[in-house]
């Protein structure tokens, strides 16, 4: 059973970071590949400020998800103005030298050896309770007129600023939001494995998040968090040699892809609604 | 450093860029005509870089037979990889961004059938496939990999213009690659036109894994160099293979002249720092053609 919940706390901490690429990529269409980057630098400055500083552990955390909003202004400043691909580019670049520096700034990361000795913090009920409150806010962005804002700027960028949407400002709102959000999963994962290295964060990391996105469906919160617990677990279940297991888990996705390009569950949601309404039929057939 | 180590260092640099000239070239020729990110570049690269090192390595083939089977290799991956991960996406009219998310899949994929054929160690093409390995003009050592690997890309890159600007099939996929629903009106069977593009770029994407593996050293993980092609076919500007080619050379020099002053540690943060400095200058990448987003 225990080994159960260290899987869980696992797949809890990674389907946040994959909401975050579940608002940038799946609801805005901006590709940033350097995604994990955030969750590393949420991981690094987590761990040191708990283990070098001596800071509690929740105030830790803020830091790391603050430091992590101001990197994203930045980058954002730079990229988002410009085309999708240069965004993309400037992300990427972003990530690469991130890696690098946790590499090469020995005295507090630890270089290519990682970061160790880091206390086991994250509780069961902390990772489940993050991810559910994660859900509950991405739903909330998704009620409103903003999933409509960001729907608008995913298939038309320049029609969406002509109806009078703030098309840049838009878009860093979504990138600071999904850069706290991958730190969070950062910090949570780093006092889950009670370990960190620089190669943990690489693209590769980042463009497994876009895939499980695009998994699920990309117009579906549901489909993304199914998608999500279904090939975050696939590596447990499928316990045979690495190559063979990731060679099936990538055939599956093409497969997916290929014959449902919408994802797994399309548009689909799930709601209580039909549930409701199934009540209240019920209420007028005793009526 | 003095004038002839600069000058040493211009060699290098230009030989690292010509070889990423030629992965850019053959991602931007996949980018122009699909207009998609396609880096399952890099697998197809992997692919024909390692059958490049069992030719040679394996059947004791000399350096030209090593290049031409790394060629025929490639192209038959890239043709493989539009049969299982962009047909079917292609037919149904899927968005482009479902090619992006499956060309990385295949990315994955190839690579991990290097690891299962290959393990995950270090190999190195055997030495004697290039006989000398340095030439000595007065105080400057030149590698002749480096000279070799620069006269194949200068060979690869005339043939490319030759095919694109002389022989039909070039002009169409040119053509193509301007706009595929006219093209297709003017009676050119574009699903031959793309699978000729990925010949072409699978042909380019082979020569590049022999020479990379050449002058570097192979692990299943090469494939991810197709990055470099990412880059330069961003910063190159849309639509210019000239651009994208420059771009890369570009890319090289900035590259080694990085690791022989501030060593390969830093380079990637100040790479970061030029590319930002680069497009807050000239949003319109080297080629220069102003483009707007679905303007």
């Amino acid at each position: 059973m225990d080994f159960y919940i260290v899987v869980g706390i696992g797949i809890a901490a990674n389907s946040i970071a994959v909401l975050g690429t579940f608002m940038l990529t799946g609801m805005n269409g901006l590709f940033s590949l350097g995604q994990a980057a955030f969750m590393g630098l949420g991981a690094y400055i987590s761990a040191i400020l708990v283990v070098n500083v001596g800071l509690p552990f929740a105030v830790a955390i803020l830091i790391s998800m603050l430091i992590c909003s101001a990197l994203a202004f930045l980058v954002g400043l730079a990229s988002l103005r410009i085309r999708q691909d240069f965004f993309a580019l400037v992300t990427f670049g972003f990530g690469q030298a991130v890696i690098a520096f946790f590499q090469e700034y020995v005295s507090v990361t630890g270089g290519a050896l990682g970061f160790s000795n880091i206390p086991n913090l994250t509780t069961p009920t902390l990772a489940f309770v993050s991810l559910a409150v994660g859900i509950f806010l991405v739903w909330g962005f998704r009620r409103s007129h903003f999933l409509r804002d960001s729907l608008a700027i995913r298939s038309n960028e320049l029609a969406a600023k002509v109806a009078g949407i703030n098309v840049f400002k838009h878009k860093m709102i979504v990138f600071i939001i999904a850069a706290a959000l991958t730190a969070y999963a950062g910090s949570l994962m780093a006092f889950h494995t009670r370990y960190v290295e620089p190669k943990m964060y690489g693209w590769i990391t980042t463009v497994t998040w876009i895939i499980i996105v695009f998994f699920g469906g990309r117009d579906s919160l549901t489909g993304t968090m199914v998608g999500s617990i279904l090939l975050l677990m696939a590596p447990e279940l499928l316990r045979f040699t690495t190559a063979y297991r990731i060679i099936l888990y990538c055939a599956i996705i093409l497969i997916i892809i290929n014959v449902r390009p919408k994802g797994l569950f399309g548009t689909w949601e799930l709601s209580i609604k039909p549930l409701l309404r199934l009540f209240k039929r019920k209420k007028q057939e005793v009526s | 450093m003095d004038l002839i180590e600069i000058f040493q260092q211009v060699i290098n640099g230009l030989s690292r860029g010509a070889i990423y000239a030629l992965i850019a070239v053959g991602f931007a020729i996949i980018v122009n005509v699909l207009k998609f990110s396609n880096f399952a570049h890099g697998g197809v690269l992997g692919i024909s870089a390692y059958a490049g090192y069992l030719a040679s390595s394996q059947f004791n083939l000399s350096f030209i037979p090593v290049v031409l089977i790394g060629m025929v290799t490639g192209a038959i991956v890239a043709v493989l990889v539009e049969f299982i991960a962009f047909r079917w996406i292609r037919m149904q009219k899927g968005q482009l961004v479902y090619f992006f998310v499956t060309s990385v899949t295949m990315l994955m994929l190839l690579e991990q059938i290097l690891v299962i054929r290959f393990g995950s160690f270090f190999d190195t093409y055997p030495y004697d496939l290039i006989k000398v390995k340095f030439i000595n003009i007065g105080e400057l050592s030149i590698s002749v990999t480096y000279l070799i690997s620069l006269a194949v890309t200068i060979v690869a890159f005339g043939l490319l213009i030759y095919v694109f600007k002389k022989t039909k099939i070039g002009i169409a996929i040119r053509a193509a690659s301007n706009d595929m629903t006219t093209t297709s009106l003017m009676g050119i069977n574009t699903g031959m036109v793309i699978i000729a593009a990925f010949v072409v770029s699978g042909m380019m994407g082979g020569i590049s894994g022999v020479l990379f593996g050449i002058s570097t050293s192979l692990s299943p993980q090469i494939g991810q160099v197709v990055v470099k092609g990412f880059i330069a076919s961003v910063l190159g500007g849309l639509g210019s293979l000239t651009g994208v080619a420059v771009a890369a050379v570009a890319l090289g020099l900035i590259e080694v002249f990085l690791v022989s002053t501030i060593g390969s540690g830093y380079s990637p943060v100040v790479i970061f720092a030029l590319m930002i400095a680069f497009l807050l200058l000239r949003p319109q990448g080297f080629a220069g053609v102003s483009f707007t987003d679905k303007a």
